[in-house]
This record gives structure tokens, C-alpha cells and sequence, in this order.
């Protein structure tokens, strides 16, 4: 469990935002991980399995709070809109964002940066970059159009990019 | 630097996101796992799933449950079979029929509503609908404004 807790608890904090949230998940999952012990205990792909469950528990739990509020969110339109062209915008290459920062202050970063996008944009983002997964999957494990899933992630890159650049100011800033 | 062309910022973003090690597990975590596998160890059998039952008590109750079905399945048969079986529909009528007198007064109920709703002019009727609808569409649209202002004020703070 120590080997693997870590990936198990930031797999679903990422996906839910929420800690103690996140920190549910995770004991959800190791105690079906304990149910399994036999097939997982000698199984190389164990560290997949656990990742899995964390994934679809974590999405389970968002599809249940989503659904009680779909009706709302949905009504005007204007968060959920469908099959619009490709936004074009400028952004800054993040390539240059972490020049000096070391892997925990940049992981901090990040994730705060994750943590603004709004949900319908950051959980695609995190099947696609981290759980690899394609934009299909993504569409049918989400219960949304292809289309909705392609524009979310590319503006959830593009709005990362965005808040990335402007905490890379900030921190430059403060570095002087 | 900047750009915008989408396949830079994807692979950008993908190997900026593949480089963030993982978070820390709260420490808490692993006790708690801990203590909740030990909570589900102790519970007795029968609180627990099917599948945790002893093999003995799922074979007794598996047999118990055929046995059960059987009993049920053959003493029905042998009630519809028996020379008693008219006089038990007969009595059984008899204890209910008030059900008779209440279908008779609905019924009654039922035919003066629809002289009574016949009688009030449709445009009066179209109109209560229509505002029912109105104020329905008010209330949801008050919601949902509402829950998205809610939303995006937490979301843009």
C-alpha cells in the first residue's frame, strides 16, 4: 500500500480537487484492492489496477455530484456549449515557465493551476495528459459529445497556459 | 515566447504535466484503511455480503430457500384443488366488499368532476395552464441563474 498510495491519492485529488474527497476514494480503493489480493499480489500490473479504480471512482463520485446539478449548470448554455470552432488563442510556450523551480515548487504550482480550471475542462485535461486516454474514452466515460471533449481540453491548455504565465510573472516578481 | 499553434501547447503542456511527481497520501490514510479493514473483519456473517457467508450456512440457506419456494408452490396447488376452495373465494368477496361501494363512489365522484370541469370555459382553463407554465419557468430560470452565478463567482474569485 505504501508503495503506491501516492499515486493512488493524487490520481483522484486531481480528478475531484478536493482532499478529503480524494482521500475517501483512496481507502474505497485499497479495501477493493484488499478484496483482491490474491490476483493483485502477484500481479506486475497491480500499480495499473489501483490507478484504474481510482480513475472510475473518481469520476463515479463527479458523475453523481454533476448529475444533481446538470439541469442548472446546463440551462443557459453557455459553460457546456458544443461544437465550437477551436478558440485561437495567444499563450505563452510553457516550455520556459519553470526555468530554476525545483519538481515541488513546480508540482504546487501546477497543481493550484489545475485547480482553477473549471471541472468541465481540468477532468479531461487529467484523462487525457495523465491517465492517458484517449478523447473517444474520455467522450463515453464522461457522457459527452467528442466535440465537447476535443474544445474543453484545448481550452484547458490554453487557460493553463495562461494562469501558468501570469503566476510566472508573479514568481519572478517575488525572486527579485 | 509565445505561440499558438495547438500541437506545441499539447505536447508542451503533456510533458509539463508527465514531470509533476506525485503528491504526498495524507499520512492518516494508511490507518484509516487499516481500521476500516479491521471494522469490516470483525462484523459477524450475517452482516456481511452473500459472499462472505460461510459455505455451510450458503448450501442450508440454499436448500432452506427451495424448500421454502417448494412449500409455497405445492400448498397453493393443493388450496385451488380442495372442495373448500368456492367457500374461501366466497368469504373472501364477502370480507371485501366495501371495494365495491368505494369503485361505485368513485365512480359517482369521478362523473361529477367531469360535468363540473366540462362547465368552466376552456379559455380559463388554457389560461391556468399557461400561468402554472410561466411561473414554473420563472422558478427555473431564478435557479439556474442563480446556482450559475454561484459557480462562477467560486470558480473566478
Amino acid at each position: 500500500m505504501r508503495k503506491y498510495q501516492d499515486m493512488v491519492f493524487t490520481t483522484s485529488a486531481r480528478l475531484v480537487k478536493n482532499d478529503a474527497q480524494a482521500e475517501d476514494i483512496s481507502q474505497e480503493v485499497f479495501i477493493k484492492a484488499y478484496e483482491h489480493f490474491e490476483m493483485l499480489s502477484t500481479s506486475p500490473a497491480a500499480g495499473g489496477w489501483l490507478k484504474t479504480v481510482a480513475t472510475n471512482l473518481s469520476i463515479n463520485h463527479l458523475q453523481r455530484y454533476r448529475n444533481r446539478w446538470r439541469f442548472f449548470s446546463e440551462l443557459g448554455g453557455r459553460a457546456d456549449s458544443e461544437g465550437e470552432d477551436s478558440p485561437t488563442i495567444e499563450f505563452a510556450a510553457p516550455d520556459t515557465f519553470f526555468e530554476g523551480v525545483d519538481a515541488d515548487e513546480r508540482r504546487v504550482w501546477v497543481e493550484e493551476a489545475l485547480a482553477q480550471l473549471p471541472e468541465h475542462q481540468r477532468v479531461p485535461l487529467v484523462l487525457y495528459h495523465f491517465e492517458d486516454i484517449s478523447y473517444d474514452e474520455i467522450a463515453s466515460r464522461l457522457g459527452v459529445s467528442l466535440a465537447k471533449v476535443k474544445t474543453d481540453i484545448l481550452r484547458a491548455r490554453a487557460a493553463l497556459a495562461k494562469i501558468l504565465s501570469r503566476g510566472g510573472e508573479s514568481l519572478e516578481a517575488l525572486s527579485h | 515566447m509565445s505561440t499558438n499553434d495547438p500541437e506545441k501547447l499539447e505536447a508542451s503542456i503533456h510533458r509539463l504535466l508527465r514531470s509533476i511527481p506525485d503528491r504526498r497520501a495524507p499520512a492518516s490514510l494508511e490507518a484509516r484503511v487499516l481500521g476500516e479493514l479491521s471494522r469490516r473483519a470483525a462484523l459477524p456473517w450475517w452482516q456481511k455480503s452473500y459472499a462472505y457467508w460461510p459455505s455451510a450456512v450458503r448450501a442450508a440457506f440454499f436448500v432452506g430457500s427451495a424448500l421454502a419456494a417448494a412449500l409455497i408452490v405445492s400448498g397453493l396447488f393443493v388450496l385451488v384443488r380442495s372442495s373448500g376452495a368456492t367457500a374461501l373465494a366466497g368469504g373472501v368477496a364477502e370480507r371485501f366488499s366495501w371495494l365495491v361501494l368505494a369503485r361505485e363512489l368513485f365512480a359517482a365522484a369521478n362523473d361529477r368532476l367531469r360535468v363540473l370541469i366540462g362547465a368552466i370555459p376552456s379559455l380559463w382553463i388554457y389560461g391556468a395552464v399557461g400561468t402554472v407554465a410561466v411561473c414554473y419557468a420563472t422558478l427555473a430560470a431564478i435557479g439556474a441563474a442563480t446556482y450559475r452565478t454561484l459557480t462562477f463567482a467560486r470558480q473566478n474569485p
